[in-house]
């Protein structure tokens, strides 16, 4: 009882600093609706323990239903690693294209100019 | 028509070699274009005092990245043939001549250099035995090429296939990446023996795995 409370309590923390940062602006409208999911489905899975237990064993489960929500999470975590990954690639890659263009239009060098004193064209 | 032997040598950090490499190179090609990527030594200063084409990356960008602004600007400037040349003095500038020829020939789109064939480069022995094995094998399996040499950065390119052959992969899984789209479009494609000498060991074991990291990513995102 004593930790579900605290965990109550922690999940209002939250999402008290959500509203806040919504009315600062600070947020997306998207990212505001995600994260107020988020919070609101962690109270009811906190609120309504033993039902959850009750769907984890029916789905077949040996472990209890807050554990099953802690492996769902690790899993959810490294989904949003890989996203990640692939969004610093794709950045990753905008840098290295802005970083090019950058360096053909503003060349630092003289201009172009055949290096060797006689020219070493070769017809064909 | 007239051929344009352009040679792109990316350098990052490069002052001890790179005044060396660019005297040996300029006397087999016609222009030279060195691609300073982001060294934080005087690298630039030192290229340009050699009279060559220089071009800047603000940041460092790896090698891969380097090579295809090397590309877009060399074929800009109307290069019909584009050599790749590391600055860092283990390539013999000699044999450019003989990496070109079949491409002036006709004889091929890309020509690799390779230091399995004939002339012996010094390699050291976990590379040969185990490293480069390795990473034919991968080629093989992945992009069904049969090259003899795996990772080699000496390589000359004709117009058309430098078209092609847009470098995507920054990092050193560059090498790999065109041997997969040299398969691709179809290009022909040509091995001549060159001779290596190296000063330091270069790619390690560490850096083979996360060549294969860099192709599984990018092959997800794009």
């Amino acid at each position: 009882m004593m930790q579900q409370l605290l965990a109550i309590l922690i999940i209002v923390y939250f999402l008290v600093k959500l509203i806040w940062q919504k009315k600062r602006h600070s947020i997306s409208r998207s990212e505001f609706i995600f994260w107020l999911l988020f919070w609101l489905f962690s109270a009811l899975v906190i609120l309504y323990l033993p039902v959850l237990d009750r769907i984890v064993q029916n789905l077949g489960f040996s472990a209890s239903g807050i554990e099953v929500m802690l492996y769902l999470s690790v899993a959810v975590l490294f989904y949003f690693l890989f996203r990640i990954r692939l969004r610093m690639e794709k950045l990753d890659r905008n840098i290295t294209k802005i970083v090019r263009a950058l360096a053909i239009e503003e060349r630092a060098g003289p201009k172009i100019k055949n290096v060797s004193d006689k020219p070493l064209t070769t017809k064909i | 028509m007239t051929n344009k032997i352009f040679c792109v040598i990316p350098a990052y950090n490069e002052e001890k070699f790179i005044a060396k490499v660019i005297r040996e190179v300029k006397k087999y090609t016609d222009q030279i274009v060195v691609v300073d990527d982001g060294s934080a030594d005087k690298t630039a200063e030192i290229a340009l005092a050699e009279g060559v084409n220089i071009v800047r990356h603000l940041i460092n960008r790896d090698q891969g990245a380097a090579l295809q602004t090397g590309d877009e600007y060399a074929l800009k400037h109307g290069a019909t043939v584009i050599i790749h040349f590391d600055a860092d003095g283990q390539f013999n500038a000699e044999e450019i001549k003989d990496i070109v020829a079949p491409i002036l020939s006709g004889e091929s789109d890309i020509v690799f250099g390779s230091r399995f064939l004939s002339k012996k480069s010094v390699i050291p022995f976990s590379k040969e035995r185990i490293i480069f094995p390795l990473a034919r094998l991968v080629n093989l399996i992945f992009f069904k090429a049969k090259l003899t040499d795996p990772q080699s950065g000496y390589r000359a390119l004709s117009r058309s296939a430098a078209e092609k052959i847009i470098i995507e992969q920054d990092g050193k899984a560059h090498c790999s990446e065109i041997i997969a789209k040299v398969m691709k479009y179809k290009l022909r494609y040509k091995e001549i023996p060159i001779t290596v000498t190296y000063d330091d060991y270069g790619q390690k074991f560490g850096g083979g795995i996360r060549i294969i990291i860099d192709l599984v990513i990018k092959s997800l995102i794009s």
